[in-house]
């Protein structure tokens, strides 16, 4: 393999900032791609949080049986985690898909490959935003009151956005090129539901507690669930995040300068 | 000034299939490959020539060592066979193939119109299609807002152009698309093909159009098979064989040398 040069440092880094500067055009293709999958229905985006509501009753009560923890602590807890292991996973999913569903504009338009990643950003924080409300009816109605940790709530969910993002990214360009990745991070991911706390609590796992702490996606959940539920994140989910978000974002960006070109060939 | 200058570019494509591009390949079947060579075409002159790359693996050579430079007010019709690169040379001066050899350098915004309706949703309505095609060609909402009475008039699509675009036949969808896509003011144009709006009535209003926005580009480069029309709107023509370049001149020059074989 050849090694960086470095023009493909600088045009990696103006594909960057590019795609930051562009955000509004991100920003309305995403709102048309929510538009576009409710076309034609009544209730529209409604559609998102009903479904999010509905599964959230029966998870809730399902793990407050299962793991017998009282339902007015199951309930927002399964609630909050469970509306960002959607967030996580659907970015993950959709990095994977990112660049062979926009292969159409990748090969038609010049346009920065950092704005098709930010779509997929702006169109999760969308959906996610729309599972806000049950959580927020949850809350209401059980009265649960976030804690002053709630002031750091929008540096945590930045963190985990940045985290993910570079996550997005790697899968989308490995995924462009080798096809059976997709769903071979779908299956990933689908495993790791299991083994992080979103059902059950960290401290029922017991001996086997380990599981939760070397879980990644823990310490992001965790980062933002617990201000929501008054509790208070440790300085390890932050630290945890804060260092995965820079050592991912500098491998990323390496591996971004070198392969991005060639994306456009692959698809 | 705007300009176009490549120098020695070339372009390769890997060969990739269903087998070759999952992960199974690269780890012991490579050697697979090999067969490919066997069905090389010789002395064809159709596609570009297959052969090795850097890493070993088969490639097609799409562009081979092209060098030549456009200036403003240059207006170049690409010419040559199937598979002889023009198609290639337009992405590579669009800047979404980058070349693996050489350097090409633009100078000014290159607007690349390939499919007039990419990012058109049938369920949305005409105006809805206009924001999502204006937004792609790369305009602000002020200024698609300032061109919308002008593209909504061209169409003549009237109560339309509130309705989902399902609804228009196929004639009316290309005049949509095609009003759009002449509103803007492209400092570099790529074209393959050259674009239209189909519907006869409608033709003598397009062709005013198209005029309008051909004399406000900057330089045009523009593939095609089609001798007549490359006559009246380009001044240069250039000939591709195979992905490398036979001829780059006045236009009735290369439309010469392209007829002769």
């Amino acid at each position: 393999m050849r090694a960086l040069t470095f023009k493909q440092v600088t045009s990696a880094f103006d594909d960057l900032c590019a795609g930051l500067r562009s955000w509004r055009l991100s920003q309305f293709l995403a709102w048309q791609d929510i538009k576009h999958r409710y076309r034609r229905s009544t209730l529209g985006p409604i559609w998102l949080t009903l479904s999010f509501g509905i599964q959230m009753v029966t998870m809730g009560v399902l793990s407050s049986f299962l793991f017998s923890s009282p339902l007015e602590k199951s309930m927002p807890y399964v609630c909050a985690g469970m509306l960002l292991w959607f967030l996580i996973t659907q970015i993950i999913n959709d990095g994977a898909a990112l660049f062979v569903s926009t292969s159409r504009y990748i090969t038609q338009i010049k346009c920065p490959l950092t704005v098709f990643l930010m779509q997929v950003l702006w169109r999760n924080m969308f959906v996610a935003a729309h599972n806000v409300t049950i959580y927020l009816i949850v809350a209401v109605s059980l009265v649960i009151i976030p804690g002053p940790s709630i002031l750091l709530w929008p540096f945590g969910v930045a963190l985990v956005i940045i985290c993910l993002a570079w996550m997005a990214l790697v899968t989308a360009i490995v995924s462009a090129r080798y096809r059976d990745v997709p769903v071979m991070i779908q299956n990933i991911l689908n495993i790791l539901f299991w083994f992080t706390p979103l059902m059950y609590f960290p401290e029922q796992l017991g001996s086997k507690r380990f599981i939760a702490d070397f879980n990644p996606f823990a310490h992001m959940i965790a980062l933002i669930r617990e201000p929501l539920l008054g509790a208070t994140p440790t300085l390890n989910d932050w630290l945890v995040v804060l260092a995965m978000s820079l050592i991912g974002w500098v491998g990323t960006f390496l591996f971004f300068a070198r392969f991005r070109a060639r994306i456009a060939y692959w698809l | 000034m705007l300009s176009i200058i490549a120098k020695e570019i070339h372009v390769e494509f890997p060969i990739y299939d269903h087998r070759m591009r999952s992960l199974k390949y690269t780890f012991g079947l490579g050697q697979l490959a090999k067969g490919f060579n066997r069905f090389a075409p010789r002395n064809v002159n159709v596609g570009g020539q297959i052969g090795k790359g850097e890493t070993g693996r088969i490639v097609i050579k799409a562009l081979d060592g092209l060098s030549f430079e456009m200036h403003e007010g240059d207006r170049v019709g690409l010419l040559g066979h199937n598979g002889s690169g023009k198609t290639t040379l337009l992405r590579a001066i669009s800047g979404i193939y980058e070349p693996v050899g050489g350097e090409i350098r633009t100078s000014g915004r290159v607007v690349p119109l390939f499919d007039l309706q990419l990012g058109m949703d049938l369920d949305a309505t005409g105006i809805e299609n206009i924001w999502m095609r204006g937004k792609l060609l790369g305009l602000s909402t002020s200024q698609i807002k300032a061109s919308f009475e002008d593209i909504a008039e061209f169409t003549e699509l009237g109560a339309y152009l509130e309705m989902p675009i399902r609804t228009y036949s196929m004639g009316m969808m290309l005049r949509l698309a095609f009003a759009i896509s002449t509103a803007i003011t492209p400092e570099i144009l790529v074209l393959d093909e050259m674009i239209g709006a189909g519907d006869a009535a409608f033709i003598a209003r397009a062709d005013l159009r198209l005029k309008d926005f051909l004399a406000r580009t900057g330089i045009l480069v523009i593939a095609s098979h089609n001798t007549p029309m490359l006559r009246q709107w380009c001044n240069k023509g250039m000939l591709l064989e195979r992905g490398k370049l036979i001829a780059y001149g006045p236009i009735d020059d290369v439309i010469a040398r392209y007829e002769k074989n």
